[in-house]
């Protein structure tokens, strides 16, 4: 017996073996030089499992099945408003973050009434002075009027083509609910800037507010700082906006998403 | 070894539980011991109930896929992904563009810094807050009750907000008022005429919200933001309606005859 060691995973010897082409052989032998130093045959299995899975998962589609309407794809824009609202809602979360950085949420600075205050003149700043901040603000404002318009469209569609029966009724009811606090995103966002329209709005909003019986004062004080607008309105209007909705907002909508995900896409039938 | 009958911690004196000289071995398990079944089919109260609903519905999804005439899983609604996301991200990018498009060609407005005090001639929230806004002007409706010597009984603003309420509480009972598993329009003319007049009311309230925009009498334009949706909605009812029978025929021909309806 030989002492020689036998190696029988010499793969040169099986590359020599075979009849290979220049290609092939430079190929494999840069992947055995890479594998025995990383060991990518471990993760390139785990790949191809990963690829048989996702393709084991691809059933036909409701419409291909029982083939209901060759052109069912001009209805497809229709399907896709929920994530075009969701993917306007990150636009608006990356130029916010952006606009934050120069905005700062204070009446202060203005000597009579009608002047411009330090929020006002930071919006401002931001529309003359920073770079590319004109082009942000824009951004910012077309991807909030986005959102709100895909998030109606959103529900007619959901609504007209029956999507909130039988197992999607609690779907529904968060939709509603998300609704409402994209609205009260927008309303807040725009109290923000505090310019004449802003501070009107908001009036209007305080005396929405105290109308309400019992809970009203209550309402007009957590959410406005006061029965009268200022500063505490202001700064509560901008916490609303950055710090409370955005969390509130992204986990419901992560929850919303998470349910369509479990209970699948209701095409029309 | 000496006080072999002390009783144990329990208060048993038990003989054969007990190894030579060492400790107090472990009680063996009785009859009562429930096993590991036993224990996962929880005999009482709320946890047997949801362990025989799991297993009943189990038990049906099991019958409803051996039924199934089907090659292919049951499709009631099809997969998020990866259909429906890579679509939705094709069809997502191009808005994007054109978000950022629109948002180089028409940037917004600012206006003058805020004065509290001059209240502007034309108040106006963002276009998507116009129904809203219109619900807070519903005050020619505001019941004058004689005998309150024309006094009305609830704030115009107050009267709003409970129409604020009303509006997104029928929003949200839709689906406990509408059920079964009819889902384009045509299926259900009278729920698309629901929908028709929700959709033409939020343009009216939108039109009564921006009123001093136009001159219009005010009296008509009350009552058209009420009747035209319900004109509308009927107008759609009766059009559906009048669809609804040929459009089934190819319904039933393509689609019905491969899944009955409940």
């Amino acid at each position: 017996m030989s002492l020689k060691k036998n190696d029988e995973m010499d793969h040169n010897a099986w590359l020599k073996r075979q009849d290979l082409t220049v290609i092939e052989t430079a190929f494999l032998t840069t992947l055995i030089w890479v594998d025995k130093r990383l060991r990518i045959v471990d993760y390139l299995e785990l790949l191809e499992t990963m690829y048989y899975r996702a393709n084991l998962q691809m059933p036909k589609s409701h419409t291909e099945q029982y083939d209901l309407d060759n052109k069912f794809w001009y209805w497809y824009p229709l399907y896709s408003l929920g994530s075009l609202s969701i993917i306007a809602y990150l636009v608006a979360a990356v130029s916010g973050a952006m606009l934050g950085f120069y905005y700062s949420p204070s009446t202060a600075g203005a000597a009579a009434q009608g002047d411009p205050t330090a929020a006002y003149d930071s919006v401002v700043m931001i529309l003359q002075d920073v770079q590319f901040g004109f082009m942000l603000r824009s951004i910012h404002s077309w991807a909030a009027q986005f959102m709100v318009a895909a998030v109606f469209l959103h529900m007619l569609r959901v609504y007209f083509t029956g999507a909130y029966k039988e197992p999607r009724e609690v779907n529904w009811i968060l939709g509603v609910v998300l609704i409402g606090l994209t609205l009260f995103f927008g309303f807040s966002g725009y109290v923000l800037p505090w310019k004449q329209l802003s501070f009107w709005a908001a009036q209007i909003g305080v005396e929405m507010a105290l109308a309400t019986p019992i809970v009203g004062e209550w309402a007009a004080q957590l959410l406005f700082g006061g029965f009268t607008l200022g500063q505490a309105t202001l700064v509560r209007m901008y916490i609303l906006h950055v710090f409370v909705l955005p969390f509130v907002v992204t986990s419901l909508i992560a929850l919303h998403v998470g349910i369509v995900w479990v209970q699948g896409i209701a095409e029309p039938h | 070894m000496t006080d072999d009958n002390e009783p144990m911690t329990d208060g048993g004196t038990d003989e054969d539980a007990r190894t030579d000289g060492g400790p107090p071995a472990t009680v063996p398990p009785d009859d009562e011991t429930p096993t590991w079944s036993e224990r996962k089919e929880r005999s009482q109260g709320l946890a047997q109930l949801t362990y025989q609903y799991f297993e009943r519905s189990r038990r049906e999804d099991e019958d409803l896929r051996a039924e199934s005439t089907y090659v292919e899983r049951d499709v009631l609604g099809f997969p998020a992904w990866p259909h429906e996301t890579i679509r939705n991200l094709a069809i997502t990018s191009f808005f994007i563009g054109m978000l950022i498009f629109i948002a180089a060609l028409m940037p917004p407005h600012f206006g003058h810094p805020a004065n509290p005090g001059s209240t502007p001639a034309i108040i106006l929230p963002d276009w998507y807050l116009y129904w809203s806004f219109g619900l807070l002007k519903l005050n020619p409706l505001n019941p004058q009750l004689a005998v309150l010597d024309g006094n009305i009984l609830l704030g115009n603003e107050f009267l709003g907000i409970i129409a604020h309420g009303i509006v997104f509480g029928a929003i949200g009972l839709v689906p406990f008022l509408n059920k079964g598993s009819a889902r384009r329009p045509v299926e259900e003319p009278f729920w698309a005429g629901v929908g028709v007049t929700g959709v033409v009311l939020s343009l009216t309230l939108a039109a009564l919200a921006i009123q001093n925009f136009f001159p219009f009498e005010l009296d008509l334009l009350v009552t058209l933001t009420f009747l035209l949706p319900v004109l509308c909605g009927i107008i759609t009812y009766a059009v559906l309606k009048t669809m609804r029978e040929g459009y089934m025929y190819d319904l039933n021909r393509r689609y019905y005859m491969l899944r009955p309806p409940k």
